[in-house]
């Protein structure tokens, strides 16, 4: 076999971070080779840069043993390399065959030679299997279709490398099958495809080799024959065991939260819930473990009022919810650090001190007459008291919140949710994107709280962080909870397979 | 009567269709009326007139662009801007060429081209086939404008790149490039049905002749559906409301 | 910190301000006229005598209201393009309480009338509301649609039932706004104006309500995780600006036109727009820019005369501090 792509020594800095560093990835004709990695491990960027969306800081991309140099993605459109995004680049107002047609310039004519070209796809279509139906809107056909078109479009474009990223993640058992059997079909017609997943059945199923990154340095590269899932799981984690640096407290009997058979868009793997049950307890840390995409947002938007479940219920202090907004849940004391803080927990545009006060306005504290005036001395002094004990960073309270940094606006949303004392508290991914310092202070604050009697649910990404916090850790994998284990002590490799869809 | 708003309609459905919404019509429309008039008035050649008036609306509707795609500012807020901005430029000009307190100046209008034989159909011949040119090219701007969006490749292109920028730019289509293009064809389009205004519905130019037509052509579009056939029927539809609103008009008069 | 901002916030609008009149100076001076003495013409117009001093308010009132209607809905994130729509509503549908009531005159009436013209602007208002929550349509066009709807129907009512005598417009109204200035046209309107703005200055900032519906014009979702709820407030936005908007038109029927004819409003559900922006959509701010825009108008007028200006270098000079 020869070798088609060869990236020596990549790296990609964003600012002083290292995205990429010095990653070696080789992938043969007609190889499936799949990239294994966490969030953040450095797949995208990776990806981003074969197809030409970055420019790598340094190394060297070879092509069939000549290098090149990849300035755009019209460029790696011509050099044969195609790429099938997680999501979509489909215009879904056209047709498929528009769609596959589009931005094309190798025939001179402005005038689609309609009949002929559609024969020609057809052609294609028919040769790797891919079941089409050309006429039809994008908006008409299934997802499983949608892709499918993704696949021709770029095999249209002569690729000889298809990038498929998640490709999985949104299709049904049986259209995962179809792909599947498509991907053997090229292979067999000589082109490679880099395969970007991390559900072990799936990857060991499908490839030939396996690369895995972690913090985005090259760890392994594996042959499928000689390696095991456990490995393979080991290696994507780092870790056989972590010492927690808190100490863990067991189940108390008061239940705070409860779900029973909670399901909501339950036919979607990705963004939907299926009969969920799981309790918080006061003073413990519940953490949700799992890979992005398996209905955690879901999870966290259904417990604290965003959005209304299907069916089951949801029990605060063991009363049922009737009616799902958010301003009940924050009346009934659950307060919510929510995944996207600048889109969903702040407001750039107001100051330090507004964003402090957002969910205080009736409190007698800040307003007098049912919120008829505002007082404003009262308001300063409240915040500029925030900005103490919260060690909130910035010039002045009066300072747009946008100009903080992510760890103090991440203050701000934590002063305004546990100056409270909240009975309940949901915290998705709370220190997505902080610095070591801010993240050990989010950590400490909800210890504290916890300890104080708050019950808290914790979804998060960072498996690290997950192990860390929790003294109870639930698994979510396709929108269903698939084990619940001990925090104390956890047994890693059966949740780290858990967390890719092999539960025991 | 439908002939200016049915241009200024197709002009917003070449920029809608790239993603730029345009609600600068009046104001280019004004600005195109004016140049138009300007030039016919001069070299006495209303052609030439309609002519200038495209390129007038295309160099104002530049600052539109300029702002919208290169800044990536509100096009709201800059299609409002140019509404007052272009009228009151227009005004301007007109007052510092032919003085501020002076007679209405006329101008030649475009004559009627009746299609030979087609013409003389009864009742039909002079309704369908005895207009000036630029209602002929109007209509048949229509088909045009249909057969380039669904049947070429770089009407595909076009809306491609409105409908969704990204895909379009990972397909290696130039969006910032099309978009301005269609900044181009919008802003003469409009400009030119401004200046039919001037130079073959009326042979003067006055404050206010463009009366929000723009406005009702960009209701047209949306009424059409972005469509270039449903475009033609609601400005059809709108130019007779106006029609009968102006003949009642007249007669309470 | 604070100071540093408040500052840039007041000096760049007069800035931008400056730099327009230096452009028309400039455009002035190309065409062969003397800047200096059409400026000078220009403040004679509009401060010259107590009757101009007085003609600028009376231009300033209805812009003041239709500004700080496109203010209050861009403060909930909601464009409202209709304000010429419920400005007219608003007018009609006091020459029309004015027609048919009968019994009540006075006080009584104009306060009936105006809080009518409220009510028809609100109900105006409301309609692209309720179309963009519900029906998830584009605001922007269906207000714009309205502003015609509401100018022809104005039309069909002078020129048809409403009419009175030979020329297309309809009967004055019998009650007037009190003058409040002697020798000019000044009328309670600007003080009611005035009371408005700082009604929505107070809301705005100093109540728990304003401050949610500036939160859902900043982010809307995180309003929503807060707890605010977001349509409502859009709804809310809309209804009163349209309420704004319509009580203008009845104030300036009352105060200014007397009767409905045609060109009645035209144009300020626009500059509303434009004076809003400028105002960077503070309340005071939105008078103040309201009172520039009304100096210019009624300055243009005599500048022309004197100066042999024509009026529309100060459209220019408008149109530039916008840009």
């Amino acid at each position: 076999m020869k070798e088609f792509l060869r990236m020596e020594n990549m790296s990609k800095k964003f600012g002083e971070v290292y995205a990429n560093k010095e990653i070696n990835l080789s992938v043969m004709e007609g190889e499936v080779h799949t990239l294994l990695g966490e969030n953040g491990a450095g797949k995208s960027t990776l990806m981003n840069i074969v197809t030409g969306l970055y420019q790598p800081t340094g190394g060297d991309i070879y092509l069939r043993g000549n290098k090149v140099k990849i300035e755009s993605p019209s460029k790696a459109v011509k050099l044969g390399i195609g790429m099938v995004h997680q999501h979509f680049m489909l215009v879904e107002a056209l047709t498929v065959f528009e769609n596959i047609i589009l931005g094309i310039t190798k025939e001179k004519s402005i005038f689609i030679k309609k009949d002929a070209i559609k024969k020609e796809i057809q052609e294609l279509a028919d040769k790797y299997g891919l079941d089409i139906e050309i006429d039809k809107a994008i908006t008409e056909i299934s997802v499983g279709a949608q892709q499918r078109v993704e696949i021709l479009k770029a095999l249209y474009r002569g690729a000889e490398l298809l990038i498929l990223d998640e490709p999985t993640a949104a299709l049904t058992d049986i259209e995962v099958e179809g792909l599947f059997k498509i991907i053997r079909k090229l292979t067999a017609e000589n082109k490679s495809v880099i395969f970007i997943s991390h559900k072990m059945r799936e990857v060991l199923e499908i490839s030939d080799r396996i690369t895995i990154l972690r913090s985005g340095q090259t760890i392994k590269t594996l042959n499928k024959k000689e390696t095991e899932e456990a490995e393979l799981a080991n290696l994507m984690i780092g870790k056989e065991l972590v010492n927690s640096e808190y100490k863990k407290v067991q189940k108390t009997k008061e239940k705070i939260l409860t779900l029973e058979q909670v399901s909501f868009n339950k036919s979607s793997k990705h963004n939907g819930i299926s009969e969920v049950s799981l309790t918080v307890g006061k003073g413990e840390i519940l953490g949700i473990a799992g890979v992005d995409g398996n209905g955690q947002s879901q999870l966290a938007q259904i417990v604290t009022g965003v959005i209304a479940p299907e069916s089951g219920n949801v029990l605060l202090n063991s009363d049922k919810v009737a009616k799902f907004a958010p301003i009940n849940f924050i009346n009934s004391s659950v307060s919510h650090i929510p995944e996207d803080r600048n889109k969903m927990g702040l407001i750039g545009n107001m100051s330090v001190k507004e964003n402090l006060i957002l969910k205080s306005l009736s409190k007698k504290r800040i307003s007098a007459g049912k919120g008829f005036y505002l007082k404003r001395k009262a308001i300063s002094l409240y915040a500029k008291e925030m900005k103490e004990k919260y060690d909130i960073r910035c010039a002045s309270i009066d300072m747009e919140l946008r100009n903080l940094s992510g760890g103090n606006q991440q203050k701000i949303v934590l002063a305004r949710e546990l100056e409270e004392e909240p009975k309940l508290l949901v915290a998705v991914h709370p220190t997505r994107g902080l610095d070591i310092g801010a993240t050990k202070y989010v950590h400490d604050m909800m210890i504290a709280s916890r300890d104080k009697g708050c019950g808290i649910l914790l979804i998060s990404a960072d498996f690290d962080e997950v192990l860390k916090l929790s003294d109870r850790i639930a698994v979510m994998f396709e929108g269903q909870v698939v084990g619940i284990y001990p925090g104390e002590n956890p047994p890693i490799s059966e949740i780290s397979l858990a967390m890719s869809g092999k539960a025991k | 009567m439908a002939t200016p708003i049915l241009i200024v309609a197709l002009a917003e459905l070449y920029s809608e269709r790239a993603g730029q919404v345009n609600i600068g019509l009046d104001g280019i429309m004004a600005f195109g009326a004016l140049v138009g008039f300007l030039t016919s008035y001069i070299t006495g050649n209303p052609y030439l007139g309609v002519l200038a008036g495209g390129i007038a609306g295309l160099l104002i509707n530049m600052v539109y662009a300029f702002c919208t795609i290169t800044l990536g500012a509100e096009q709201i807020v800059y299609g409002m801007a140019i509404n007052i901005f272009a009228p009151a430029l227009a005004s301007f000009i007109y007052k510092i060429y032919f003085g501020i307190s002076s007679t209405l100046a006329q101008a030649t209008l475009m004559k009627v081209m009746p299609i030979p034989i087609l013409s003389k159909i009864p009742i039909l011949g002079p309704v369908l086939f005895n207009h000036t040119i630029i209602v002929y090219l109007a209509y048949l701007l229509v088909p045009f404008t249909y057969v380039f969006f669904t049947k070429t490749k770089p009407g595909l292109n076009y809306r491609a790149v409105g409908e969704y920028p990204k895909a379009a730019e990972s397909l290696g289509i130039n969006v910032v490039r099309q978009k301005y293009i269609a900044c181009m064809i919008c802003g003469a389009l409009a400009g030119m049905g401004g200046a039919y205004l001037t130079t073959c519905y009326i042979s003067t130019y006055s404050d206010g002749v463009v009366s929000g037509r723009g406005f009702i052509a960009l209701s047209a579009v949306i009424f059409g559906r972005w469509m270039p056939g449903g475009v033609l029927m609601a400005a059809l539809l709108f130019a007779l409301i106006i029609y009968y609103e102006k003949t009642n008009m007249e007669e309470c008069l | 910190m604070k100071m540093k901002n408040t500052l840039i916030k007041i000096l760049v609008p007069i800035l931008s301000v400056l730099c327009s009149f230096l452009v028309g100076a400039i455009m002035i001076t190309l065409i062969g006229g003397n800047p200096v003495d059409a400026y000078k013409f220009l403040i004679r117009g509009a401060f010259g005598s107590t009757a101009n001093i007085g003609e600028t308010i009376v231009k300033a009132v209805p812009l003041i209201f239709t500004g700080l209607a496109a203010t209050f809905a861009y403060k909930c994130g909601v464009f409202n393009l209709g304000a010429e729509g419920q400005f007219t509503m608003g007018a009609v549908t006091s020459i029309w309480i004015s027609t048919v009531v009968t019994g009540v005159t006075g006080i009584p009436l104009i306060l009936l009338s105006l809080t009518g013209g409220i009510i028809a602007g609100g109900i105006w208002g409301a309609i692209p509301g309720i179309l963009k929550i519900t029906r998830g349509l584009n605001e922007i066009i269906v207000s714009i649609m309205l502003n015609y709807v509401a100018v022809l129907f104005m039309g069909f009512l002078y020129s048809g039932p409403l009419r009175e005598g030979s020329v297309p417009q309809t009967a004055a109204v019998t009650v007037k706004l009190g003058r409040i200035m002697t020798g000019t046209r000044v009328h309670a309107g600007i003080i009611i104006a005035l009371i408005i703005a700082v009604c929505i200055y107070y809301f705005l900032f100093y109540t728990a309500g304003g401050f949610k519906l500036r939160a859902v014009g900043l982010n809307q979702t995180a309003s929503l995780f807060n707890g605010f709820s977001v349509k409502r407030f859009m709804l809310i936005s809309f209804i009163i600006s349209g309420a704004i908007a319509g009580l203008g038109g009845s104030v300036e029927l009352h105060g200014t036109q007397f009767r409905l004819m045609s060109g009645f409003g035209a144009g300020y559900g626009f500059d509303g727009v434009a004076i809003a922006l400028i105002g960077q959509l503070n309340p005071i701010g939105t008078v103040l820019v309201a009172y520039l825009f009304a100096v210019l108008r009624a300055g243009a007028t005599t500048m022309q005369v004197g100066s042999g200006m024509p009026t529309s270098v100060v459209d220019i000079i408008q149109a530039l501090i916008i840009v």
